[in-house]
């Protein structure tokens, strides 16, 4: 055999037992309530409290954990928002998921569980279990996939507008109740020499944000849920362009239109905090960042309100874009009864507070886990609203599938970029979801 | 004799025959032959396999969560075809390409040769560590230096503009599809340009003096002395300048999810990043190793075609 012919003979051995493997097929685990946790070794745990001001969080309560028992090693690993979704990816296609880690709900956590990367939690933390007694059932729910439970959720969220009072005063301004009033608002704070909304684009997701509150008011529930499935979406309602529409004119008349693709998350964040923007879109776990003892915005002059809908939006205009996020314990976990534990230790009422109060300000879902006398006043507030809320409309870039996201994540950035329609971005999004479709 | 038995350790085919010269001879080289092998090994193992494995990969479909793999020929490299955004960024790293080496080869050259030239030896090392210094500096850290810099209104761009009376030049530098990829490209010019001007310098230090020298004499100015004696004998640092230029053109990945994240609208993508999003944040590792394999491809021919070059037109003393 020639050495040439030799070589493609290999490769093509190569790729046909790639082709023709079983594949990595697990097995699906299903968590023992009845199995001995064996308090030694050590226990990897991804979070996404890599910020500094969230990171002490669970090195305390890791170290707590470790002194009650000193056999046990809490490794941890602590991501940001951003980074934690590569690093995740990556670990996954390694085989080197830590034994708990953080999962948002929705096509994000759906991924864990259809690799069989997950642990079947119904039997520990169902409805019925003594752990499920303690935490907000509609929390644990919003991690069912297929009837069964996978998500251990730490804390609850949904998007608010966030604004400062000083600002708003000193345009002569209320609080918007419709959309419209939102708009003639901006007009009103850019005449008083101030930057309306705070808008940071660089990672495509925080405009994402408004667009999925926006396409909750704009798209029937029972349409949106259907698009969610990739298998069924159609994305053909005219309440899409509807919501991209509004943000456009939101964009143009309230933010620094194209600029804010160059601007990250965190700088918009800032601009709040430092006194320079009147409103900044930021979830209820970010109310304790933009206003502290240390930002120029006092906490007594923070003020926030739910994005208001516009009129005669078609679809539920008391949703709120929001979801619980929470922890997923790894299938190949060697010691998945200790993982338990330790997550039951950190879901704890007396942990829960210590999360729900600043200067974290992570509203637990642990029934009992709040106690407002401790708690930011507007973060308790804010839970009341989520409370009231009809329905809780998932992140757009997380209930999607991964090329869906990408592109509504583009497309929008083109949008605000004034490169892109809305016709065009819905457009962008059907393409995406039909190959996809092809592919599964 | 004593060489021959230390030589004949365990292992070896000759152990226990009769010790001649010849005999030691070819146990010497089969001694050799065994460490050669392991380099060989080692280095197939860890260079050339993961490239073929690669290839291999970018004929698959697979889902990481399921670690399922499907075999899919080359439908990974047809949908290259039509994917728009597999363009832009070849486009992009081309464009990188063309302007790197403007800067850092040719702008480079120059300048090293004026530095080189000056008469004063204080002066000398003076502007080689001035631009020198940018080159010292992380490539991230630099992204986010540069980030802050091109920063709308507060940034330190927009506000030198404002301060000369040019402010209605502003522009959403990171932010805008039509700017953005030459924002980054600007910083990596300035990040990149001492490095390379510092070894343009090397080259020119080791030309001889007296060919110099013998010019002056012949009355050749500054402008014929650059370009019959400087950039002949220093072609073969500018063929390697060239090749590290188009290859980092065709790698670069750092600077770009620092600055922009291949955005706007995936207006400042180039391969590297979008390989990263495919295999990572959309979870298709096979369609992101054919667009790897389309950077090695790209690459090679680079390299390949430039030491031919500077093979060719080699220039010996």
């Amino acid at each position: 055999m020639k050495r040439s012919s030799l070589v493609v003979a290999l490769a093509t051995a190569s790729v046909l037992a790639l082709s023709t493997a079983p594949g990595l097929a697990r097995d699906a685990v299903v968590a023992d309530p009845d199995a001995k946790v064996d308090y030694n070794g050590t226990l990897s745990v991804l979070t996404k409290f890599g910020l500094q001001q969230l990171s002490p969080y669970f090195v305390n309560v890791a170290k707590a954990y470790e002194a009650l028992h000193p056999g046990v090693k809490i490794e941890l690993i602590q991501e940001s928002d951003d980074s934690i979704k590569g690093k995740t990816k990556t670990l996954v296609a390694s085989n080197s998921l830590p034994d708990v880690y953080f999962s948002w709900t929705g096509s994000w956590g759906e991924n864990f569980v259809r690799g069989h990367r997950a642990v079947d939690l119904s039997k520990v933390i169902g409805p019925d279990t003594p752990w499920g007694k303690t935490i907000s059932p509609a929390a644990v729910k919003a991690f069912e996939y297929n009837g069964k439970l996978y998500g251990i959720p730490l804390y609850l969220d949904a998007k608010f507008m966030g604004y400062s009072k000083p600002l708003f005063d000193k345009a002569g301004i209320a609080v918007p109740k419709t959309f419209e009033e939102l708009l003639a608002s901006c007009d009103a704070l850019k005449k008083s020499g101030t930057t309306a909304i705070a808008l940071g684009n660089k990672e495509a997701w925080p405009a994402l944000h408004y667009i999925g509150q926006l396409v909750a008011y704009n798209v029937p529930t029972a349409t949106l849920e259907r698009d969610f499935d990739p298998a069924k979406a159609t994305f053909d309602d005219p309440g899409y362009v509807a919501a991209l529409d509004q943000f456009k004119q939101l964009a143009d008349r309230c933010t620094d239109g194209a600029a804010v693709n160059g601007t990250s998350y965190a700088s918009a964040l800032q601009s709040l905090s430092n006194g320079d923007s009147a409103m900044y879109y930021q979830e209820i776990i970010e109310f304790d960042q933009s206003a502290a003892a240390d930002t120029k915005l006092k906490r007594d002059e923070f003020g926030f309100f739910r994005l208001p809908p516009p009129a005669g939006a078609k679809g539920d205009v008391k949703a709120i874009e929001g979801a619980p996020e929470g922890y997923m314990i790894s299938a190949a976990s060697r010691n998945i009864p200790l993982a338990i534990d330790f997550m039951k230790f950190v879901t704890s009422p007396a942990n829960a507070k210590v999360l729900s109060a600043p200067p974290y300000g992570q509203p637990s879902a642990t029934i009992g886990g709040a106690s407002p006398s401790d708690m930011n006043p507007a973060v308790v507030e804010g839970l009341k609203d989520i409370a009231e809320a009809d329905y809780l409309m998932p992140w757009l870039d997380t209930a999607n599938t991964p090329r869906v996201a990408a592109a509504w994540l583009s497309s929008i950035q083109a949008l605000l970029g004034g490169t892109m329609t809305a016709d065009q971005v819905m457009a962008s999004v059907k393409k995406a979801s039909a190959a996809d479709a092809k592919r599964k | 004799m004593a060489r021959t038995e230390n030589l004949t350790g365990i292992g070896s085919p000759f152990a226990g025959s009769r010790p001649t010269k010849a005999h030691a001879v070819a146990v010497h080289r089969w001694f050799s032959a065994r460490w050669v092998l392991i380099a060989v090994v080692l280095v197939a193992w860890f260079v050339y396999c993961p490239i073929v494995d690669n290839f291999i990969v970018s004929t698959t479909y697979e889902d990481i969560y399921s670690g399922e793999t499907e075999f899919v020929g080359l439908d990974n490299y047809a949908r290259l075809l039509d994917d728009p955004v597999v363009w832009t960024a070849l486009g992009n790293n081309v464009l990188y390409a063309v302007i790197s080496i403007l800067f850092q080869v040719f702008a480079a050259f120059v300048l090293a040769a004026i530095v080189e030239g000056l008469e004063s030896d204080r002066l000398r090392r003076f502007w080689r560590a001035v631009y020198f210094i940018p080159s010292a500096i992380s490539i991230t850290v630099t992204g986010l230096l540069f980030y802050f810099v091109y920063q709308p209104r507060t940034g330190l761009l927009d506000a030198f503009l404002s301060a000369v009376g040019l402010g209605n030049l502003s522009l959403p530098w990171l932010g805008s599809e039509q700017t953005a990829i030459y924002a980054v490209i600007a910083m990596s010019q300035w990040q990149g340009f001492g490095y390379s001007a510092l070894l343009f310098g090397l080259a020119i230090q080791k030309i001889p003096r007296e060919l110099y020298d013998a010019a002056i004499m012949d009355g050749a100015g500054p402008l014929r002395r650059l370009f019959a004696i400087t950039f002949p004998m220093t072609r073969e640092m500018t063929g390697l300048m060239v090749i590290v230029t188009i290859t980092g053109a065709f790698q670069v990945f750092n600077e770009i999810m620092v600055m922009t994240a291949g955005g706007p609208n995936n207006a400042s993508q180039v391969l590297g990043t979008w390989l990263y999003q495919q295999g990572f944040i959309q979870n298709d590792f096979g369609y992101g190793a054919a667009i790897a394999a389309v950077i090695f491809v790209v690459t090679l021919a680079a390299g390949l075609a430039q030491l031919w070059y500077t093979r060719r037109r080699r220039v010996e003393l």
